[in-house]
C-alpha cells in the first residue's frame, strides 16, 4: 500500500518534471482562453451564419446559404464594402508614410528624442477610445474648431459630416493620427540598419534622397511588410470612429464594414446574417493579406539572397 | 534574414489574432464607459410613508433596474429609488441608465444571456421582447399590487390584445411640436394653429430660415418615421382608414406607396433649403436637452410631450418662452393623426428572481403620490387619477402647457382602434428611410422611388 502510493508520487514527480507537461501547464491559461473566448465563438458564428438566429427570439433555424445569397442583393452591404476598401486603401498608406516620416526624424541623436517618441505615441494609447472620437466629432462639427478656423481666415464652412463624400476623411485622419505603434516599430527597424552603409554611400557621393531610397527603404522593407499587414487588418476592423462620430451616415457614407455587422447583429436583431457577413469579411481579409505576402517577394529585401 | 522575415510574419499573425481579441474587449470597455452605471447606497430622505411598506418581509432583496432618458429623468428616478429604499430598508437597487439607443443595445445582449434586469422600461417596440416580459395579472388578482386608481382605458394601453397586463404605463403621452413664438414673429411667419397643415409647417420653416439664418425646424431624428411619416399616412383618407402597419402587426396598413411621396419630397426639399438639419447636423443632436431649439439654432422641434417641460425650463433660463403646437395635418379639415398613448411602461422580467418585489416596486412607482412628486410627470402624464390630480394642482408653467395640450388632443376625434406598436425589423426600415431622404435631397433618386423603396422595406418585414 505504502509502496504503491510512493511509486505513484514518484510518477507524478517525474511527470511534472518532463518538459512537455510543464509546457502545457504554463500554456493552459492561454489555451483555456483561446478555446473558450475565440475558438468556440468562432465555430458558433460559423454555425449561426447558416441560420436565421436573432438575439430577440433566440431561435436558430437552419436556412442554408440564404444569408450569403441575401448579402449580394443588399445595397448597404455593397456600399459598406466599397467604403471600407476606400478607407483601408487610403488610411493605411497615409498612416505608414506618416509613421515612417516621424520615426525617421526621431532617429537623430539628441537627448529629447525619447521624450518626443513618447509624446508621439500618446495618441495611439488613447486613440481608439470613445472619448477621443467624441472630441473628433466636436472638432469637425458645423461650429467646431476647424470650421471656426476656416471662417476666421475667410474661407467658407465645410459641412464635414453632412456631405456623403467628405464624411469619411475625418475618420481617416483620426486613423492616421494614431500612427504611434507603427512609428515605434519603424524606429526600432531604423536603428538596426548599420551606419557603415550610410558612411559608404556618403563617400560615394549619394545625397539624402538616394540614401533614403537605396539604403533605408530596402533595409526597412521587412518591417514595412509587418506594419502593412498589421495596419491593414486593424483598418478593416475599424469600428469606434464610425459608430461614435457618424453612426454610419450620411446616407451610409461612413458605413464601415464592422459597423454594418454590428448594426445587423445588435440593432436589427439579425445575428445570423451578421455572422455570415463576418465570415465574408474573414475571407476578404485573408485574400488581401495573402496578396500582400505573395507580392512581398518583389519588394521585400532580404540580405541572405543578395 | 529570411528566418527573421518568417518569424516576423509568425509574430504578425499571432499579434493579429490577439488584436482581434483586443478589438472585442475595447468594445465592451466602451460599453461600460457609456453605461454610467452606478451602485446605489440607501439611506436618504426619511418619509412618513410607512403604510407603503413592502410586504415581502425583512428578507434582503436586490433589484436590478434600468431605464433610458435624459439627465433630468435620471436624477428624478434615482431620487425616487432612494425614497423607496428608505421606506423599505430590505430592498436594495442596482440601477443603470442609458440613452435610448444604448439602452436597447444593452437590453438585447441581456435578452441573449437571459439576464434581463428585474425592472425594465419598454416602449412601443415591446412586441420584440414579449418572451422576456413577466405578466402582472397574478399579482393584480391576488391583491399584491393595487391598481384601482388607474382607469381601465389607461391600463389597456399596456395590455396585449387578449388583456394580459404586460406592465404598468409610466405615463400618458402624445406627440407635438414645440416652438419659439418670438422667432416666428421675428421672421414674420404665421404662428401654428390647431389645424395647421404640413404646407404651413414647411412655409413657416423656410421663411424662418430665409429671415433668421437658422433651421426652421429641428430634426425629428429617427422619430421622423413615426411622428412624421406614419402619422402622415393616418391623416389621409377616412378616420382610421389607413395606418402605417396594420392593427395586428401582420402587414401594411395601406396599399399605395404614393401616399408617402409628398412627405418625403417635403423633407428632401427642406434639407436642400437648409430649413431642416441634414444627416451631419442631425447627428449632433444626441438628446432633447441639446436639441437645436434649445440651443437657439431652430425655431421648432418635434417632442413627445413629456419632454416639453424639460426644454421649456431650459429655454426659460435663457429668457425664451416656448409653446406647444399640434402635429401638422395633411388637410385643414382632415384627420389629426394624433393619438394618446402610453409613453413607456415598466415591466417585470422573466429572468427575475424577485418578481413579486419588482411588481410591488412598479405599482408603488406608478401610484404613490410622494414618489410622483419627485418624478414630476417627466415620463408622461400619470395614469393614476389621484396622482395626476395631486401633480396638476401645483404644476409648473411648462407642465401646465403639457396637461392642457394632452387634454386638447384627447378631444380630437380618434379611430376606435389604433396601433402604435412597431414590429421587429422596424429599426432597419427607419434607417433606410432616412437614407432615402438623403438620396432624394442629393438627387440620386426621386421621391417616388424613395416612397416605393420604403414601402418595400416595410413590407419585407412580414415575408
Amino acid at each position: 500500500m505504502n509502496n504503491k502510493s510512493n511509486s505513484s508520487k514518484e510518477k507524478l514527480r517525474t511527470g511534472f518534471n518532463s518538459d512537455t507537461v510543464v509546457g502545457h501547464v504554463f500554456a493552459a491559461p492561454f489555451i483555456f482562453g483561446f478555446v473558450c473566448f475565440s475558438l468556440i465563438p468562432i465555430c458558433m458564428s460559423l454555425y449561426y451564419s447558416f441560420t436565421d438566429y436573432s438575439l430577440g427570439n433566440k431561435q436558430a433555424v437552419f436556412v442554408g446559404l440564404k444569408n450569403f445569397a441575401t448579402l449580394f442583393k443588399d445595397e448597404v452591404f455593397a456600399k459598406s464594402i466599397m467604403i471600407t476598401l476606400k478607407y483601408v486603401l487610403m488610411s493605411v498608406p497615409m498612416k505608414l508614410a506618416f509613421a515612417l516620416l516621424v520615426a525617421f526624424v526621431l532617429t537623430r541623436k539628441s537627448k529629447m528624442v525619447t521624450l518626443y517618441r513618447s509624446l508621439y505615441y500618446v495618441p495611439s494609447l488613447v486613440g481608439g477610445s470613445v472619448a477621443v472620437a467624441l472630441v473628433w466629432k466636436q472638432l469637425f462639427a458645423r461650429k467646431g474648431l476647424f470650421n471656426t478656423l476656416f471662417t476666421s481666415i475667410g474661407l467658407g464652412r465645410v459641412n464635414w459630416f453632412g456631405d456623403e463624400k467628405l464624411a469619411i476623411y475625418p475618420l481617416m485622419l483620426m486613423a492616421v493620427w494614431q500612427f504611434g505603434s507603427s512609428m515605434i516599430i519603424f524606429a526600432a527597424g531604423l536603428k538596426e540598419i548599420p551606419t557603415t552603409y550610410y558612411e559608404a554611400a556618403e563617400i560615394d557621393g549619394a545625397n539624402g534622397f538616394q540614401r533614403f531610397f537605396k539604403i533605408t527603404m530596402p533595409c526597412l522593407s521587412p518591417i514595412i511588410l509587418y506594419n502593412l499587414v498589421m495596419q491593414t487588418i486593424s483598418a478593416f476592423m475599424t469600428f469606434t470612429q464610425a459608430f461614435v462620430i457618424t453612426a454610419g451616415g450620411p446616407n451610409n457614407g461612413t458605413m464601415l464594414y464592422a459597423l454594418n455587422v454590428y448594426n445587423q447583429a445588435f440593432k436589427y436583431n439579425k445575428m445570423g446574417y451578421a455572422c455570415a457577413m463576418s465570415w465574408v469579411m474573414l475571407v476578404v481579409m485573408s485574400l488581401i493579406t495573402l496578396a500582400i505576402f505573395k507580392s512581398s517577394k518583389f519588394w521585400v529585401f532580404s540580405e541572405s539572397e543578395s | 534574414m529570411r528566418r527573421k522575415v518568417l518569424s516576423s510574419i509568425l509574430a504578425a499573425i499571432l499579434v493579429a489574432s490577439s488584436l482581434m481579441g483586443c478589438g472585442a474587449s475595447a468594445d465592451t470597455a466602451a460599453d461600460t464607459n457609456a453605461t454610467q452605471s452606478q451602485q446605489t447606497d440607501s439611506t436618504t430622505a426619511a418619509t412618513d410613508n410607512d403604510e407603503m411598506k413592502n410586504t415581502s418581509g425583512d428578507e434582503e432583496v436586490t433589484l436590478r433596474m434600468a431605464w433610458w432618458g435624459s439627465q433630468d429623468r435620471h436624477d428624478k428616478t434615482i431620487a425616487a429609488i432612494e425614497l423607496y429604499e428608505s421606506i423599505n430598508p430590505n430592498i436594495h437597487f442596482e440601477y443603470e441608465y442609458y440613452s435610448f439607443d444604448d439602452y436597447f443595445t444593452k437590453l438585447k445582449t441581456l435578452v441573449a444571456s437571459d439576464e434581463v434586469w428585474d425592472v425594465f422600461q419598454l416602449g412601443g417596440n415591446f412586441p420584440q421582447y414579449m418572451d422576456k416580459i413577466y405578466p402582472l395579472d397574478e399579482y393584480i388578482s391576488s391583491g399584491v399590487i393595487d391598481l384601482s386608481g388607474i382607469s381601465e382605458a389607461n391600463l389597456k394601453t399596456t395590455q396585449t390584445k387578449d388583456g394580459v397586463q404586460l406592465g404598468i404605463t409610466n405615463g400618458i403621452n402624445t406627440y407635438g411640436i414645440a416652438y419659439d413664438p418670438a422667432m416666428f414673429e421675428e421672421a414674420g411667419a404665421k404662428l401654428p394653429t390647431d389645424d395647421w397643415t404640413w404646407d404651413d409647417y414647411k412655409e413657416a420653416a423656410d421663411l424662418i430660415t430665409d429671415k433668421l439664418g437658422i433651421f426652421g425646424s429641428s430634426t425629428f431624428v429617427t422619430s421622423d418615421a413615426i411622428a412624421g411619416l406614419s402619422t402622415y399616412v393616418g391623416q389621409q383618407g377616412e378616420l382610421g382608414q389607413y395606418s402605417f402597419y396594420n392593427l395586428d402587426l401582420t402587414g401594411m396598413g395601406f396599399d399605395d406607396p404614393k401616399m408617402l411621396e409628398p412627405f418625403i419630397q417635403m423633407r428632401a426639399d427642406m434639407i436642400k433649403k437648409g430649413s431642416y438639419p441634414d444627416a451631419g447636423a442631425s447627428a449632433e443632436v444626441t438628446n432633447i436637452e441639446n436639441d437645436f431649439l434649445v440651443t437657439g439654432e431652430a425655431a421648432m422641434t418635434w417632442v413627445a410631450v413629456n419632454q416639453f417641460p424639460t426644454i421649456y425650463d431650459a429655454c426659460k433660463e435663457q429668457g425664451r418662452t416656448l409653446a406647444l403646437a399640434t402635429i401638422p395635418r395633411v388637410k385643414k379639415d382632415g384627420n389629426s393623426g394624433a393619438h394618446i398613448q402610453s409613453s413607456q411602461m415598466f415591466c417585470v422580467s422573466q429572468d427575475s428572481e424577485n418578481k413579486k418585489a419588482a411588481a410591488e416596486f412598479i405599482a408603488w412607482f406608478e401610484t404613490n403620490i410622494a414618489c410622483n412628486n419627485i418624478l414630476q410627470a417627466e415620463r408622461g402624464i400619470p395614469a393614476n387619477e389621484d396622482v395626476r390630480a395631486a401633480l396638476s394642482a401645483n404644476a409648473g408653467e411648462g407642465q401646465q402647457i403639457m396637461y392642457d395640450y394632452v387634454d386638447k388632443v384627447s378631444n380630437f376625434p380618434t379611430p376606435k382602434e389604433i396601433n402604435v406598436l412597431s414590429p421587429d425589423g422596424h429599426d432597419q426600415v427607419v434607417d433606410n428611410y432616412l437614407n432615402y431622404i438623403q438620396q432624394v435631397a442629393s438627387g440620386e433618386i426621386t421621391a417616388a422611388e424613395a416612397a416605393e423603396k420604403t414601402y418595400a422595406d416595410a413590407e419585407a418585414i412580414f415575408k
